[in-house]
């Protein structure tokens, strides 16, 4: 039974604090159950229990994951890669590193669940450089499965189920997270994204048919499974359903790691004692900052009413994302906020398009001199055209996020950027192309 | 670090050119200067059968992994936007104050040395420093005072080429 605001991805967390890679324990706790009912269910009914759940992709992108298995399952091709995106790259977020280390097994068996369904043998979790402890957690954790028959050879006894999962540390860098970028560094190659299409569900790792879904997505499966894909639903709203965790930042009270259910009023998730506990410097909250540095911004004094739902967050022009919550008070001015953020995006864009590789670096360079209050009258034309081009002539979904977060806070706060100019000074007129 | 030690290395990750990230990011992890020198690039080429080049390739595009030698100690500081606006940057002005040098150098005794990093998610822990795979939370400039002396004395034997985790 799956209750209302009660933990989830995180009930097993306390319990399994000793040792989270204890496979016994595990299944005490509801672990395997998940597997076993897929296995009891049938593939074709697994599918339609993850249609039912409403799972949007918890990495940032939100894609229906049920789409995807479908899309995977019915490719051609007899090799199918599973591959686990725990490269967890957008600043402010550390959740899916709380389920590596809290609950390893539960990625493990929602991994394993995606190796039954697409009769994969193989699959990769990819994590983090900077997370380098948790390989040692995730290692052991494969260890303990494999000695309990829940991976390598004839899994559960079954003659045809041979399946294993292998780990890769990432080495910093963001685009890496890119899902087709992150095949390529699974190969061994340099991290940078390929053309798409082909959807990676048809030519993906060794170009061979592959999933790509991110660690929470992966530890949500096995809920799923065991307690039905309605049950899952219920938990959010009709634009998606279950349990989110959240990363709060900035400045409120209590910042950390949360698990709510989709649909929490955003204001309990701002202001409540139970989560964020209001401004930590006394002074109002201006603007949060959702979903990562790729995401949107929205002033906190529109937002009272607002769920935190993938559909109310939506029809404000916000996002979900990887579940980054950063809360910013009124101290600081939204050039300075956007010029970190810049900064960001220009150290990591990867270079392979030039829009992105030199765009990004002259947006900076335009905000900094907007901190110096040395723009000129039609600079704001130019960073606005900058941005819109960056964000539509570049190739992956690195490049065409930079219009998020600039945009967003641009509209805004329209009066922070026009006090950046110099009105005396000599306009500045693009020249035309 | 010997050549037999890197080696075991490779050997325990098959030589498979697949986990190049995982043999190049362990063999830095314990090197005594913190980089992948040119002998090592070369041994990493010769025993996954691919070129020098394409070694150097991947050290360069992956930021975790360095081409000139660090210091015993590199400090990071998170720079990305939600510690960048919770203290975090006085972090960098404590240590410039305590080092006596800017980012990215070495101090004489080739002990010391902070530069910014993107989020290591640790954003409710500012202001804090991370060396190796350790996050030091909370800092004050007493603590920060400490855990430099502490340093120097040699209490933190595992920032140094502490044990390695290695997959089957
Ligand atoms: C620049 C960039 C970075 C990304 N970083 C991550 C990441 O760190 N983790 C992640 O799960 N997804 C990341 N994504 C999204 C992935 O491309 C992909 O959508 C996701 O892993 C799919 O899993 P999901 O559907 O379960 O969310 C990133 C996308 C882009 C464009
Ligand atoms: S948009 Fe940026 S990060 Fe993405 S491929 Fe182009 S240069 Fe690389």
């Amino acid at each position: 039974m799956l209750k209302r605001n009660a933990p989830v991805l995180t009930a097993r967390f306390e319990a399994m604090r000793d040792d989270p890679t204890d496979v016994a324990h595990y299944r005490q706790l509801g672990g395997y159950e998940g597997l076993a009912s897929v296995i009891d269910m049938g593939r074709e009914q697994a599918l339609d229990e993850l249609d039912a759940a409403a799972l949007l992709g918890r990495g940032g992108a939100a894609y229906p994951a049920g789409r995807k298995w479908r899309h995977l399952y019915n490719a051609a091709g007899e090799t199918k890669y599973i591959v686990c995106n725990g490269d967890e790259g957008e600043p402010g977020t550390f959740k899916d590193k709380a389920l590596v280390e809290s609950d390893p097994l539960a990625v493990i068996e929602g991994m394993t669940i995606a190796g039954y369904e697409f009769k994969a043998q193989q699959g990769y979790i990819y994590i983090r450089g900077e997370y380098r402890h948790l390989r040692a957690i995730f290692n052991q954790a494969l260890e303990n499965a494999r000695a309990a028959g829940l991976l390598g050879d004839h899994i559960l006894g079954m003659a045809d189920f041979n399946y294993d999962i292998r780990v890769i540390s990432g080495a910093g860098a963001y685009v890496c997270g890119e899902s087709s970028a992150l095949l390529n560094s699974i190969e061994g190659k340099t991290g940078r994204p390929r053309v798409k299409p082909p959807h990676l569900a048809d030519v993906g790792l060794y170009l061979k048919p592959t999933l790509v879904n991110n660690v929470e997505s992966y530890a949500s499966i096995p809920v799923i499974m065991r307690e039905g894909g309605q049950a899952f639903r219920h938990l959010g709203t009709p634009g998606g359903g279950g349990t989110k965790l959240i990363c709060l930042t900035g400045h409120v009270k209590n910042r950390g790691l949360y698990e709510v259910d989709l649909g929490t009023p955003l204001e309990d998730i701002l202001y409540s004692e139970k989560f964020g506990g209001g401004s930590s410097t006394g002074r109002p909250l201006k603007f949060i900052h959702f979903g990562g540095q790729s995401g949107s911004i929205g002033a906190a004094d529109q937002l009272h009413d607002c769920l935190y739902s993938y559909e109310d967050l939506k029809t404000r022009g916000l996002a979900i994302g990887s579940g980054a919550i950063v809360a910013m008070d009124d101290s600081v001015g939204i050039v300075d906020y956007l010029t970190s953020v810049a900064n960001f995006f220009a150290h990591e864009s990867c270079g392979k398009c030039t829009p992105c590789r030199i765009g990004t670096l002259r947006i900076l360079e335009l905000l900094e001199k907007f901190q110096q209050k040395a723009g000129v009258p039609g600079d704001l034309a130019v960073f606005e055209n900058m941005v819109t081009h960056v964000t539509q002539l570049s190739a992956c979904g690195l490049g065409q996020s930079v219009g998020k977060p600039m945009l967003s806070g641009y509209e805004l706060f329209p009066e922070e950027f026009k006090q950046a100019i110099n009105w005396q000074t000599v306009e500045r007129k693009e020249v035309a192309w | 670090m010997t050549t037999e030690e890197k080696i075991a290395i490779i050997d325990r990750y098959h030589s498979n050119p697949e986990q190049i990230l995982n043999i190049l990011v362990d063999i830095q992890f314990q090197s005594e200067a913190g980089y992948i020198d040119q002998q090592t690039a070369q041994l990493v080429a010769e025993k996954l059968d691919i070129s020098e080049t394409r070694v150097y390739e991947i050290v360069s595009f992956y930021a975790i992994l360095k081409e000139t030698p660090q210091a015993r100690y590199v400090l990071k500081i998170c720079d990305s936007s939600p510690c960048h606006f919770s203290g975090e940057p006085v972090v960098s002005q404590w240590l410039q104050e305590k080092l006596g040098v800017g980012e990215n150098q070495m101090t004489q005794d080739g002990l010391f040395m902070y530069h910014g990093i993107p989020c290591v998610g640790a954003c409710a822990q500012t202001p804090f420093v991370k060396i190796k795979g350790e996050v030091f939370p909370h800092l004050t400039p007493e603590k920060l005072e400490k855990l430099l002396a502490d340093l120097k004395a040699g209490y933190y034997p595992e920032l140094v080429g502490g044990e390695s985790h290695v997959e089957a």
